[in-house]
């Protein structure tokens, strides 16, 4: 019941938006009477708004006929199946479609996409680094203009702007939950605070402390804490027109020593995965795996914010990193009914009923606004340790592909001894400098 | 030298100067059935009976007719550009342009499809000539039966080929065309089909490549080129030394159980790589089994890093594959070894000579004559040994000095796979191929040429 | 003299003893993990740094059988790669290498010579392009199966060298007699030569056998994220490496072991063709 109640105020609410919005004047009196049919769920209202904003559908009833292919991660694919199930139910005007899911991982959709985009899926999901590679190789459609303010209005500001290349929406926020912080096993640490509190509680045990320094996700940890910027300008095409990067800095120093300082550990390893992290006491990790890290540390499983380290310049710096987001992306169609109902079954899939569902069964964090408050979602441990750090981070923008490659020789340099501790000055702050220049390269 | 070449030449320019004779005369002295035949082809055969011959070769022009109007014309033509209309929008629904990766694909083909025409075309007027000239002798031509049944006795060799010759056409040559012109054009992900057009660029890629500095890849690809070398060298000799004495230790006189130890050894054949590798990459990991181990006796105080130190990794890489390639070569030596005449040994021994010296002057020189041929292709197997590189490393560690997300301990293949796949360049990764093939190409020669078995034909008789 | 002889068979069994637990130690771990269940209630289905588990069960095992991944659709596609691959793999290996032996004919040492220097391109090269060739025939995604029998048979002429550097062992006179009774080249080839081939034919079988088992590149390229159409190797290197898989190692063990088990003993089996094909390759090049 509650839910409905709040669906009908969802409904009532988004009316409000489109008439304030103007945009859509012919939508607002279909869409009041749709408010009065509050039984219908809140993502049906959606539709339903959707639908009468589409002047050249009016009424459409005959949608064809065709096939769809979801391509989402393995561990979503019955929830997603069911979730389909459900949406084709409510809307038998589809019915002349079959949906297929097929697990394919975050990373491989977008990869796939880009290699063939006519026989890759119609929606997948995929995280929010790969959206300027997939708009420049022309496997990302726009959002349909009439969910745009939708999507806008209902998803925390993060992660529209994550689903945003240049001014234009590209992309379903399907989570808000691509950021990291720590999970800990706490009979060995007894204080997350300080990196270098747990770094000797872990050796004092004999334990693994786990944090993926190769990945240009997980190192930003340290740059962006001592203050150091590192973003991308692009334009409606997905070309990137401008960076801002200070890490050739002095405070890029102290971030870089205090990475390299950290590999040289005894307690450090390398990973962000739980399921790979042997003898592990504490790892830099999202909530994505939150299920195997309640496995791995049982009754001792606890979450932090990422902790803070003392720099070389004897200042305490708290880590920071990237908040991220995954998304859900309609592929162009050259059939304009079976882009509306890819449109709207990819705004089903991410409603805030959708998102809620999906976080119950899988542990995902929704970034659907209403979501985000319902009472679950905010006693979730893990959930709250991100939100704890979020306060810290940065929402991730646009990335270059080839960043994320350079991060990971960066890290590299450093694992392999490269670059050490007893490095001078100059040596580090000269590959600073390379990654520096080379990052703004990549802008054109 | 150069004399014989430019005989060859002069001869070469006579044949095709033959060739265009032939056509001339052929329609000049022929009949009417044979100039038909010059239009529509089997004409000539059929009417003179030959309708096995005739109907195949009319079929043969009606396929080459209809693929020309379904699919040589629309692509053909497109090629010199490679497509000009681009992508665009209408409304919401998205119109293709053209697609510069078919164009190219099936313009390619179209080329071999029409030089195969025209070759098919010669043959149908070399055959009327021959039909005319025979019965202008008074001969009688081959019944159609016989015809037919000369493909499973003189002519069988074209009943066994037709298909692998025309699999490896499609399958394997028109690839690699398509990727040697790929290596001249600018399609990589900025330019990528069907969304985005790509066209050619000249040498361009092959100017990147010797490219020195921040952004080219001359400064990478001599790295990566050197340790391909480095390890298909140690890879091929240490596994083939090791190989043959492990097989030396088992076919000693007195050991027992060789059956056994032949069997343990070879298991490492058996699994599929994708099992044991993986699960050995995992092994010698930094918080994998054997640190893991190392750490807890207390014989190290930090982990080792096998495969995040680049020295550190290519060894471990060398090592892990003397594992995989010890048993393939025991089971060469072990046949070979026992070939050696015993004679050869027990005279030695006479004379004094010691286990060392036998195995210098006698085991050695054999093994090395009688398997030259084994080692190059070793060799270049080595040299795109991309199983064991990358289900150890990928390649990895990365590093600051390499671009395009090269690594220290990345085979050419194993980069080229990872700008194929991860990056969409093709356009490097088809220039890289095209360097594999003259790296493989070049090493062949030159050790082909230093074999002793081509160098001394009577070697050891 | 004789104590010394003694001393040298002592160290070669010792020698051979490491060198057999070097050998098998990786398939001791692998086995032992395969035994380790993922359920947390039971054990952990990561990485750990012991070999031995704490409890044997045969979770990992149930898992697979148990139709919550669609291993046993893998290992069936993979079995029919296999079983496809090797027999087609081998007629067309024996018809080139009989042609390529016994008759002449013009173009004959050109093919020849053009075959090896095809081979000197690296395979990969051609990914993207057989991809989208495949595309055409509708053979990739769901139909990736029938596409990978094609493109590994289609081009698998070129691999004659073993098996015509055997045929050219059969001596010609065989074939003159044979001629001069008024035997055809095909039959000549057809029973004559193929009975005296069994262990050519078996070496080419084994080994064609063998090769889709490990084929992860290009099959995971051609599946195109289409899970049915994975064989054994796309399927499950992504409990490897794949962060969607946490704890999945055991599992992966156990597959692995089930992959491993009846391929070895087929290998086992047939080892001596195995053997005298490499050998005779090794030797005639």
């Amino acid at each position: 019941m509650k839910k409905r109640v709040l669906a009908t105020l969802l409904s009532a609410a988004m009316v409000l938006s489109l008439v304030a919005c103007g945009g859509a004047k012919e939508a607002a009196s279909t869409a009041a009477e749709a408010a009065n049919t509050a039984a219908d769920t809140a993502s049906d209202v959606v539709e339903e708004v959707a639908e009468a904003a589409e002047e050249v559908a009016e009424t459409v009833e005959d949608f064809g006929t065709g096939e769809i292919k979801i391509w989402v991660a393995d561990a979503v694919v019955d929830f997603t199946n069911d979730e389909v199930a459900k949406f084709m139910e409510e809307n038998p005007q589809y019915s002349g479609y079959t949906v297929t899911v097929e697990p394919v991982g975050e990373g491989d959709a977008a990869g796939n996409m880009i290699t063939d985009v006519q026989g890759g899926a119609d929606i997948y999901a995929f995280a929010q680094d790969q959206i300027a590679r997939l708009v420049t190789a022309g496997a990302l459609e726009e959002v349909a203009p009439e969910n745009v303010d939708a999507v806008k209005s209902q998803n925390d500001a993060g992660a529209v702007g994550a689903a945003t290349v240049g001014s234009t929406l590209y992309a379903y926020p399907l989570t808000s939950d691509n950021g990291y912080f720590l999970y800990y096993d706490k009979s060995v640490v007894k204080d997350p605070s300080t990196l270098e509190g747990i770094l000797a509680d872990c050796e004092a045990a004999g334990k693994n402390f786990y944090m993926e320094i190769n990945s240009g996700w997980y190192q930003t940890a340290f740059f962006f804490a001592t203050g150091c910027e590192l973003s991308y300008e692009t334009d409606d095409t997905g070309a990137f027109t401008k960076a801002n990067v200070t890490y050739a800095s002095d405070n890029g120093l102290v971030a870089f020593k205090k990475m390299i300082e950290l590999n040289e550990s005894k307690a450090f390893q390398n990973g962000s995965a739980v399921g790979e992290a042997t003898n592990c006491a504490a790892i830099v990790d999202g909530t994505w795996d939150s299920g195997a890290a309640q496995d791995l540390f049982g009754d001792n499983y606890a979450c932090a914010k990422l902790p803070t380290f003392k720099g070389a310049d004897g200042k305490d710096y708290q880590m920071s990193g990237f908040g991220g987001f995954k998304l859900l992306g309609v592929k162009p169609q050259d059939d304009e009914l079976k882009l509306m109902v890819c449109d709207a079954l990819a705004a089903y899939l991410s409603s805030e009923e959708v998102q809620l569902a999906r976080y119950n069964e899988v542990g995902w964090g929704p970034s659907n606004l209403n979501a985000q408050q319902s009472d679950a979602v905010k006693a979730d441990v893990a959930l709250s340790a991100l939100a704890e750090q979020l306060a810290y981070t940065i929402p991730q923008g646009q990335y270059p592909g080839d960043y994320w490659s350079l991060a990971t020789s960066l890290g590299d340099s450093v694992r392999s001894g490269e670059l050490k501790s007893t490095s001078s000055d100059d040596d580090l702050m000269k590959a600073l400098q390379d990654f520096q220049d080379t990052c703004i390269s990549y802008a054109q | 030298m150069g004399k014989a070449k430019s005989q060859t030449m002069a001869e070469r320019g006579n044949a095709v100067a033959n060739v265009f004779k032939n056509i001339a005369v052929t329609f000049k002295e022929g009949d009417w059935k044979t100039r038909v035949s010059y239009l529509i082809m089997g004409f000539g055969e059929l009417l003179r009976g030959q309708w096995l011959k005739g109907i195949a070769l009319m079929l043969c022009e009606a396929g080459f007719i209809a693929y020309m109007i379904s699919v040589g014309r629309k692509y053909l033509p497109k090629i010199t550009t490679l497509g000009t209309e681009v992508t665009k929008k209408v409304s919401r629904k998205t119109v293709y342009g053209d697609n510069s990766f078919l164009i190219l694909l099936f313009g390619l083909l179209s080329i071999f499809v029409v030089l195969a025409f025209i070759v098919l075309w010669y043959v149908n007027i070399c055959e009327n000539r021959e039909e005319e000239k025979l019965l202008k002798e008074g001969k009688k031509l081959p019944t159609n039966q016989k015809v037919f049944l000369s493909l499973f006795d003189s002519n069988f060799d074209k009943t066994l080929l037709a298909i692998p010759v025309i699999g490896i056409f499609v399958f394997t040559v028109l690839p690699i065309v398509f990727m040697i012109c790929v290596a001249f054009t600018n399609y990589d992900k900025n330019h990528q089909a069907p969304t985005n057009l790509f066209t050619w660029v000249g040498f361009e890629n092959f100017k990147n490549l010797v490219t020195f500095g921040s952004s080219g890849f001359g400064t990478t690809f001599f790295k990566v080129l050197g340790w391909t070398l480095v390890w298909a060298f140690f890879a091929t000799f240490i596994d083939y030394f090791l190989g043959m004495a492990v097989a030396m230790l088992i076919n000693k006189k007195d050991i027992k159980f060789k059956k056994l130890w032949r069997t343990i050894l070879v298991v490492t054949i058996a699994v599929p790589q994708f099992v044991s590798l993986l699960y050995v990459m995992k092994m010698f990991a930094n918080d994998g089994l054997i640190n893991g181990y190392l750490l807890k006796w207390g014989w190290i105080k930090q982990a080792i890093p096998f495969w995040t130190n680049p020295m550190l990794a290519r060894i471990t890489i060398i090592v892990v594959n003397i594992w995989i390639g010890i048993p393939y070569m025991m089971l060469i030596a072990t046949g070979l070894l026992m070939n050696i005449p015993e004679d050869l040994y027990e005279s030695a021994k006479i004379d004094g000579a010691n286990g060392w010296q036998m195995f210098r002057s006698i085991t050695l020189p054999y093994m090395l004559f009688v398997t030259g041929p084994f080692l190059l292709t070793q060799f270049t197997g080595n040299l795109n040994n991309f199983n064991v590189i990358y289900l150890l490393t990928q390649g990895q560690p990365q590093s600051m000095k390499l671009v395009e997300k090269a690594g220290s301990t990345d085979l050419l293949v194993t980069w080229l796979y990872k700008m194929t796949v991860n990056n969409t360049n093709y356009r490097m990764a088809a220039v890289i191929g095209i360097m594999v093939f003259v790296v493989t190409a070049v090493v062949s020669v030159i050790v082909y040429n230093m074999l002793p078995s081509v160098k001394d034909e009577e070697g050891f008789q | 003299m004789k104590t010394k002889k003694k001393i040298g068979n002592a160290i070669t069994y010792i020698v051979l003893i490491i060198i057999s637990i070097i050998w098998l130690f990786p398939f001791f771990g692998l086995i032992m993990q395969s035994f380790r269940s993922y359920d947390p209630a039971v054990e952990y289905g990561g990485m750990v740094d012991y070999i031995i588990p704490k409890h044997f069960s045969l979770d990992n095992y149930r898992f697979l059988f148990s139709g919550e991944t669609n291993f046993l659709v893998w290992y069936k596609n993979t079995i029919i790669l296999a079983v496809f691959i090797s027999a087609l793999q081998t007629v067309m290996v024996l018809c080139v290498s009989y042609a390529l032996s016994r008759m002449r004919f013009k173009g004959r040492t050109f093919l020849m010579r053009f075959w090896l220097i095809l081979g000197m391109f690296p395979g990969f090269l051609t990914m993207i392009c057989l991809y989208f060739l495949l595309k055409e025939f509708g053979l990739t995604q769901s139909g990736a199966i029938p596409g990978l029998i094609l493109v590994s048979v289609a081009s698998s002429g070129m691999g004659y060298y073993v098996c015509k550097g055997f045929f050219d062992t059969i001596p010609k006179a065989l074939d003159e007699a044979a001629r001069i009774d008024g035997a055809s080249r095909a039959r000549i080839f057809l029973t004559m030569i193929i009975p005296m081939s069994k262990p050519i034919i078996i070496y080419t079988a084994l080994v064609a056998f063998m090769a889709p088992w490990c084929d992860y590149v290009f099959a995971s390229y051609i599946a195109f994220g289409h899970d049915m159409s994975y064989n054994v190797a796309v399927a499950m290197t992504r409990w490897v490496w794949t962060n969607d898989y946490q704890g999945y190692f055991t599992r992966f063990c156990a597959g692995g072991i089930l992959i491993a088990v009846p391929v070895t003993i087929l290998f086992m089996c047939l080892q001596r063709y195995y053997v005298e094909g490499v050998t005779g390759g090794a030797v005639k090049g």
